[in-house]
């Protein structure tokens, strides 16, 4: 399996002399292809900034950042726009959905970004809300859905662009426990069936349960990096 | 499509302040069209007040004569002229004069004014001053009739049919002439000056008087078209201008007023200003408090790989909608409004501009191009307020927008 993400000696500090704080500190990591890898530690561990050095929504203070082998510091604004656009996906713990769009209208958004035509895009919407299991539901707005609906609709606008990587941040903790191990095992097969490479940051137990790979951060450091027999 | 609805739809998130905002640029172009109609209302009062009242739209003088009324200065082959304007498709009327400085005396006092002798029949396709006579009757060719300005009148402490004097000096010999007038009606123009210091006696009795039969000084002259007098190369014009003789349109006649004209345009452009600035204040506020509101989507929409430029156009694409809406109401209201008040006209009191009286109301003037240009001048700026705001939101760095999520 090849790598498709890599990270080298990633070094990010927030702050200034006295109040600077290390978030991370010379992280080197590297996630294959498919895998299902949950980064885990504690709060302020650097999960999430992790996660946003390897989305390419912050920048690092030292190291790289290679994602299918191309550094992402030496792409622009535009072209880092683009990547993301093209081959990472995003789950946020809040949804985000944009709420005046209709679930079908948010799945339909990103391909829109990427030139996707009408035709197509109604035709992946259709597939992405069967694939999470929301047929029937894509004319509602977020606010019509429940939480867990919304949390599915944000899966299908991330798988929506055929993203090669998808990077989820806590995307059960506003969930119930059932909603979430529903989402999870969506999720999974996903995985399984796509070989789509899932990255999260977490705290839930249900997704590490779920994991290949667990990552554990402390301090902004890697303390334990194990694979596991899904 | 869809970023067309995702901007409509943004814009209802908060409706109040949309509808606000949309009320804020609505005034703005309502005024903005009003204060134009007012303009035009305006230009076209004094304009009719010059040409309308006496001088004509155009005039035919000997060059230097309206610097001094010198009565020397006379037209010497006035019906070459009247014979060219009266078969010029292009002018409606045309009224020789002569003009004459001269002592008005009646049995109680003594004035000095300009009197002027008009030929009655032509001076009605010209001037208004048979509408003005409000008392006693206009002329009607008599030798002694003499129609006195009302303020005149009360100075000379005369009313109808009392003896007037004219004492003139005469073209050929300088030497004084007098002649007596009966007054036979009382007139109003309106701004003091004229009211105080004309009197019109019939053109055949100026002539003889003056010693300049056959001989006018003036000639005023009415287009079919008013626009035609604005028209420097003015066929009509150009060719009367020969040798000592000028043909000038009332622009020319009165520049000062062409100056009041152009001021007007200028104050129209910085009412124009200071609304849309004050607008543009509104809307950028009002941007502003929208992305403010969605700074985390704005974050979510740059992470998912919304380009810079996308935010800045779904916010412009915001501030169009808006200002399309806006324009709507505008040129509703604004028409209702303007069209009322080219009606009924505003209230404006009695007052008295460069020699022009604005009396009364003050109408309106709806013109198409008042619901085409400035609510293209008003949509325009307004997404020209929305592009600080617009790129604001495009430089949003997602990992601070997100920092309470991802």
């Amino acid at each position: 399996m090849k790598t498709v993400i890599e990270t080298k000696d990633l070094v990010r500090k927030f702050g200034e002399a006295e109040t600077q704080v290390t978030a991370l500190s010379h992280v080197s990591t590297s996630i294959k292809e498919g895998e299902f890898t949950a980064i885990i530690g504690p709060s302020g561990s650097g999960k999430t900034t992790l996660l946003q050095l390897i989305g390419g929504l912050d920048e690092p203070d030292g190291g790289d950042v290679l994602l299918s082998g191309t550094n992402i510091a030496n792409m622009s604004g535009k072209q880092l726009s683009d990547f993301r656009r093209d081959h990472i996906g995003f789950i946020f713990q809040s949804y985000n959905l944009i709420p005046v769009l209709s679930a079908e209208e948010n799945i339909e958004y990103i391909m829109l970004l990427q030139g996707v035509s009408a035709a197509e895009r109604k035709a992946r919407v259709r597939e992405m809300l069967a694939l999470v299991g929301l047929e029937g539901l894509g004319d509602r707005r977020p606010a019509q859905l429940s939480g867990g609906q919304q949390q599915r609709v944000a899966v299908a606008r991330a798988m929506a662009s055929k993203p090669d990587i998808i990077l989820a941040d806590e995307p059960t903790a506003n969930l119930d426990s059932t909603t979430g191990i529903a989402l999870l095992d969506t999720m999974r097969d996903l995985n399984a069936q796509l070989n789509m490479t899932f990255v999260f940051s977490t705290h839930d137990q249900k997704i590490m349960d779920r994991a290949d790979r667990l990552i554990h951060l402390e301090d902004g450091v890697i303390q334990l990096d194990e694979t596991r027999q899904s | 499509m869809l970023s067309l609805k995702l901007a409509w739809r943004n814009l209802f998130r908060n409706t109040r302040r949309t509808l606000l905002t949309c009320m804020l640029v609505t005034s703005s172009l309502v005024v903005i069209i009003l204060v134009d109609g007012i303009m035009l209302g305006m230009i076209d009062v004094m304009v009719g007040g010059i040409t309308k009242t006496l001088e004509g739209e155009a005039q035919v003088n000997r060059k230097g004569f309206r610097e001094n009324f010198e009565p020397e200065l006379f037209l010497s082959d006035p019906d070459t002229i009247s014979l060219a304007l009266a078969t010029d498709a292009r002018v409606a009327g045309h009224a020789p004069r002569v003009i004459i400085g001269s002592m008005i005396a009646s049995p109680y006092n003594t004035t000095g004014g300009l009197v002027y002798g008009v030929d009655a029949n032509s001076e009605l396709g010209v001037s208004r001053l048979k509408e003005a006579t409000y008392e006693g009757s206009y002329l009607s060719g008599v030798k002694r009739e003499i129609l006195l300005g009302k303020l005149m009148a009360e100075l000379l402490e005369v009313s109808l049919g009392d003896r007037i004097i004219i004492t003139a000096a005469q073209v050929d010999t300088s030497e004084i002439t007098q002649a007596l007038f009966r007054v036979t009606g009382l007139f109003e123009f309106g701004p003091e000056e004229m009211d105080q210091s004309l009197a019109f006696i019939n053109l055949s009795a100026a002539q003889p008087l003056m010693g300049m039969d056959g001989h006018v000084h003036q000639i005023a002259i009415r287009f079919v078209d008013p626009e035609d007098a604005k028209n420097k190369s003015l066929p009509t014009l150009i060719n009367l201008n020969k040798g000592d003789v000028e043909a000038l349109g009332w622009l020319d006649l009165q520049p000062s007023i062409g100056g009041m004209i152009e001021m007007s345009s200028y104050a129209s452009a910085i009412v124009g200003a200071v609304l849309f600035v004050l607008t543009s204040l509104g809307v950028i506020n009002s941007m502003f408090m929208s992305i403010y509101e969605r700074i985390y989507e704005f974050g979510v929409a740059k992470a998912i790989g919304t380009t810079p430029r996308q935010i800045i156009t779904l916010v412009l694409l915001e501030a169009f909608l808006l200002a399309l809406m806006a324009c709507a109401f505008g040129i509703l209201i604004g028409y209702l409004a303007s069209s009322y008040f080219e009606s009924n006209g505003i209230p404006m009191g009695r007052m008295e501009m460069s020699g022009v009286l604005l009396d009364g109301n003050m109408y309106t003037q709806v013109r198409p191009y008042q619901f085409v240009t400035f609510p293209i001048y008003v949509t325009l700026l307004t997404v020209a307020a929305a592009i600080y705001p617009a790129i604001f939101a495009s430089r949003i760095v997602p990992s601070r927008a997100l920092q309470r999520a991802l």
